[in-house]
Parts: C-alpha cells; structure tokens; sequence
C-alpha cells in the first residue's frame, strides 16, 4: 500500500488522470486492431462471424487480394485519387493563403466563409456533388455547354475515366479551407521586414515569394501534403455515396472495397485484408510525419 | 505577416478578387439551396432556373410528417449520437491531456504516441471487428454503438488540441491555488478547466461534428432506419429514390443546419481547432 502511494506521489499521479482515456481507447479501438490482424488471417465470412468454427489460414487472404484485379485497381485508383487531390487542393490552398495573408477589408471575414466546406458532413457534401455531375440536370454540364467546351452531355459518373474527374474534384473542394488555413498560419511566422529589406533591395513579387516566402515555409508545406497524403488516402465516404466504387471498379478506393468486400460481399477476412493494407501504408507515411514534426520538440 | 492595411483602388480590386472566390466556392451550397425551393418539373427545365421561380416548401415541410420522407427523426438520432460522443470524448480527453500536459508519467511518450496513430486510422480497420464487438455486447443496432464508435474519433483529436491549452497554462497560477488551499483535483476542477475553456469548447464543437458527419458507423452499426443517423437516412434515401432531387437537396440543407450554427457563433473557435488540430498534431 506504501509503495503503491509513493509511485503516484510525483508525476505518475498522471497516470490516473489518462487512465480513464487511455483503457477506453485500448478496448474500442486498440483491441480491434489486433482483432483485424488475426480476422485477416482466418476464413470468416457470413457463415461463421458471430458463432462457428474460425479456422487460420495464415497470410492466404494476403496472397489473394494481391492477386484480385480489384483489389490492385483499387490501389492504383487510390494513389491517382490522393496525388491528383493533394495538387490542386495544395496549389488553390496556396494562391489563397496568400490573397488572404494581404490585409484588405475582407481578408479575414472571407477567409472564414470559406472554412465552410470543410466542416460539412461528406455525405452532403458527396450527394451535392452528385447532383451538379448529373447527366442531364446537372448544372456543370450545362455550364460547360454554354461556355461551348462541350457539345454533347458528359455523363460523368457513368463513364470511367470521367467518374474519377469527379470524386477528385468534389474532395479537392473539401480540402481547399484545409491547406488554406494552415498556409495562412504558416505565412503569420514569416517576419514582415524580410520582405520589407528585400523590396529595398529591388527583389520583384516573384522572387520574394520564391526566396523568401517558400523556403521559410517549407516546414509548413511538409505537414499540409503529409497530412493531407493521410486524410485523402484514407477518403471512404464521399466516394462510397457519389459511386460505390463504380463503374465498373473504376472509383473503388482501398477503403471503399474494403467496405464492399465485408458489408457487402460478406468476406470480412478479404475485407480486413484491404483495411490492414490501407492502415500499414497510413501508418508508415504517419511515422514519416512525426519525424518530421517532432524533430527538436521534447513532448 | 502582419501587413499594413491596404487601402485605394488596391483594397477594391483585392476585395472583388476575394468575392469572386466567395462565390465559386460556395456555389455548391447555393445551388443546393435553391434546388430544394425549387419544384421537381422546374429542376429537369433546361436551361436551368438561377432562382427558384415557383416556390416550393413541400420538400422541407414533408420532412416532419409521417411517410418516407420524414427526416426529423433522422435529425433526432444524429444529435442524440453525436451529443453523446461530444459528452463521452470532452470528459475523458479533459484529464487525459492535463496529465499529458503537466506530468512526466511512465508510458508518456507512448500513449502520446498511441493517440497520434489513431488519427491515422482508416475507419475500415474498426469496422468488422466493432460490429462483431458490438453484437456480443448486445448493443448492436442501438445508439449506443454509434456513441461508443464516433467517441474514439473525438478523443485523440480532443487530447491533443487540449494539451496545448494546459501547456500554455502557466505553473505559477496552479502553485497559487496550492497556497490558497486547494487540493489538486480542486485546483484542477475550478482554476485549470476554465482557464483552458477556449480549447474544451473547440475539442466539444470538433467531437461534435465529426459524429455529426459519421456515415460509416452509423449505417453499419445501426440497421433499422427508424434509429439510423440523418447521413445514414440520406444514403439510403438516394439509394431508393435516386433523381427525387427536390427532396434530397432539402434533406442536405437540413442536415447541416448544425453545422450552420456553429459556424455562425463560434467561428474563431473553428479556426483554432484546424490549426492547433494539425500542425502540432
């Protein structure tokens, strides 16, 4: 009793005050990690979930999904729909970080409208998005036409390659406010008077930007694309409501087939497969973050 | 960059320039808008209406009577959820970033650790696993379920925005509570938690709205409709009546009128928790 009162005199008393978070995460979501490693290493499909006999067949479920086509497509499609996200969403994040870093009349008011979409429910956003690609009633079709870049009707989420175009930008609208505040942020550390001194020295817009401006934010740019690289690979809602993964698989992202695959196919073993592929590419790009971000910080 | 202010001719182009992003950007959520005041026959009319010229409120107004379309119990469901996982991730992540913030604990660095990978997991890793869980727990197809699930993305989100708060608290304002007679869960309850306000408002709004937006959890977890969340309800509505646009758009209209709020009265507490959220981790 003595001993177990001079352990949390001093710091360890912490400990009883992270307990209560700590276990409640261990048991919703550290047993369930581990439950879907073993889960991925045995046969249970709808038969045997609940009750039945589950039996290991060791890294089978591996070898299968990296020989189904669907499951390599769905990896290609995943990183396509990450890289072509992360470009736009950072480049538009940046032009209007730093539109708004200029202190003009609405600089702040506008910028914080613009956080809106980032905090809608993607399911809204996905069923908007659905809507303006619609064939035949949809508004951006009709834009198009009327601007004369189109003549006929696309049917966007119909066709393949014309389906990825469009869960590519309807999740580049989320993430602009996204990169948008953190660059913003990024740019109030850059003191004033470098470009003060650098205007005096006759440096024009673009050499500021690129001598001044960029690489003092390169800290900045790294957290936003790693980040972002995490938030946009693991995208399951917005893609599973605007296509289900279709046509034809063309939008199946790691995350959706794994849903299809165990809510809807009832493999659950193939499906936590996918899933812990995701997680372990997640998990080693994640690690590759804290590096970054924790480099000569001591918490 | 604390820039100087910008006056003239310059301040009105910049302005222009930034309505005009305004306007691309929200314009989503404007022609949503208008669509649902909009009759079905008027939406398929091409080309398209830029307002609604026949006013039509049935879409919303068939949302709190009975039928197919009523979305109200939906609304119901998703604030019982999402409040219940506000609740359960405000007062675990409380104590729990405290600790991380002021003691130097065994296992520190590792729980820390701990609730950083969990930010980076993919919600399709919990899925199985939570729903057999779940079954046996009796709690499938309840609320429950989705209150327990949604609360373990509020907690590590919430813990590390708090811990910041405390950090910045300084030790002098606890030793003071200390002489006057505080004991630590005192000091702790009635100086540190509303000098850390700010970031416990940010952690509820944040818990809030991503049980709000939540579409995996509760659509696996619950089964029957009448008990689903509104994004779940929304899903399943475009499954049934893919083109019926009129009502889809109102029922997206509605389901984020929290979001509206909140937007509306605590913006700067948006902004802080976007910012603090990523960068530091």
């Amino acid at each position: 009793m003595k001993r177990i009162k001079s352990f949390f005199r001093y710091d360890n008393i912490g400990l009883l005050y992270i307990l209560p978070a700590f276990a409640y995460m261990m048991f919703f979501v550290g047993y369930p990690i581990i439950s879907n490693i073993v889960l991925s290493t045995q046969n249970v499909t709808v038969r045997n979930l609940v009750n039945g006999q589950k039996q290991f067949i060791g890294l089978d479920n591996y070898i299968a999904i990296f020989k189904d086509g669907v499951f390599i497509k769905a990896m290609g499609n995943t990183l396509t729909f990450t890289v072509a996200c992360l470009v736009f969403q950072f480049l538009i994040g940046f032009v209007l970080a730093l539109l708004f870093s200029k202190n003009f009349t609405f600089s702040k008011t506008v910028r914080g409208i613009t956080m809106i979409p980032w905090m809608m429910p993607m399911t809204v956003t996905a069923l908007m998005f659905k809507f303006m690609f619609s064939t035949d009633v949809g508004v951006i079709n009709f834009i198009l036409r009327t601007a004369g870049i189109i003549k006929e009707n696309i049917e966007w989420l119909t066709t393949p390659d014309t389906a990825m175009i469009a869960v590519v930008v309807a999740n580049i609208w989320i993430g602009i406010p996204f990169n948008t505040i953190l660059i913003s942020t990024g740019l109030t550390t850059i003191p004033q008077e470098l470009y003060e001194s650098a205007a005096v020295d006759g440096a024009n817009a673009w050499q500021r930007l690129t001598r001044i401006t960029l690489p003092l934010l390169r800290p900045t740019i790294e957290s936003v694309l790693v980040l972002g690289f995490i938030y946009t690979f693991k995208v399951y809602d917005l893609v599973y409501v605007m296509t289900e993964g279709g046509p034809v698989n063309s939008t199946h992202l790691l995350s959706t087939y794994s849903y299809k695959l165990s809510f809807d196919m009832f493999q659950y073993s193939k499906g936590s497969s996918v899933a812990n592929v995701l997680f372990l590419i997640l998990l080693l790009v994640g690690m590759l973050y804290l590096k970054i971000t924790m480099q000569g910080e001591e918490d | 960059m604390d820039e100087k202010r910008i006056t003239g001719k310059m301040n009105i182009v910049l302005c222009a320039i930034s309505i005009l992003v305004l306007v691309i950007l929200l314009f989503p959520l404007f022609w949503t808008l208008i669509t649902s005041l909009k009759t079905e026959k008027e939406i398929f009319q091409i080309p398209p209406t830029w307002y609604p010229h026949v006013l039509n409120t049935r879409s919303y107004a068939a949302q709190i009577e009975t039928g197919d379309f009523n979305m109200f119990k939906s609304f119901f469901n998703s604030f019982m959820i999402s409040s219940g996982a506000m609740l359960i991730a405000v007062v675990l992540a409380v104590p729990a970033s405290y600790a991380i913030a002021r003691y130097r604990f065994v296992g520190r660095k590792a729980m820390l650790l701990g609730f950083l990978v969990t930010q980076m997991l993919p919600v399709s890793v919990l899925l199985t696993p939570m729903f057999i869980m779940f079954r046996n727990m009796k709690m499938y197809n309840t609320w429950g379920a989705a209150i327990l699930a949604d609360a373990t993305i509020g907690i590590p989100f919430s813990v590390l925005i708090l811990k910041n708060y405390f950090a910045s608290i300084p030790k002098a304002l606890e030793e003071a509570a200390y002489i006057d007679g505080c004991t630590r869960m005192s000091a702790f309850l009635r100086i540190l938690i509303p000098v850390a306000k700010p970031g416990v408002v940010v952690c509820a709004i944040f818990s809030f709205l991503y049980a709000w937006g939540d579409l995996a959890y509760g659509m696996t977890f619950i089964l029957d409709q009448e008990k689903r969340p509104i994004t779940a309800g929304i899903f399943n509505f475009m499954g049934q009546y893919g083109t019926k646009w009129s009502y889809l758009t109102a029922f997206a209209i509605v389901a984020i009128i929290p979001v509206t709020l909140i937007f509306i009265f605590m913006q700067k507490y948006i902004i802080s928790g976007m910012t603090n959220g990523a960068v530091k981790g």
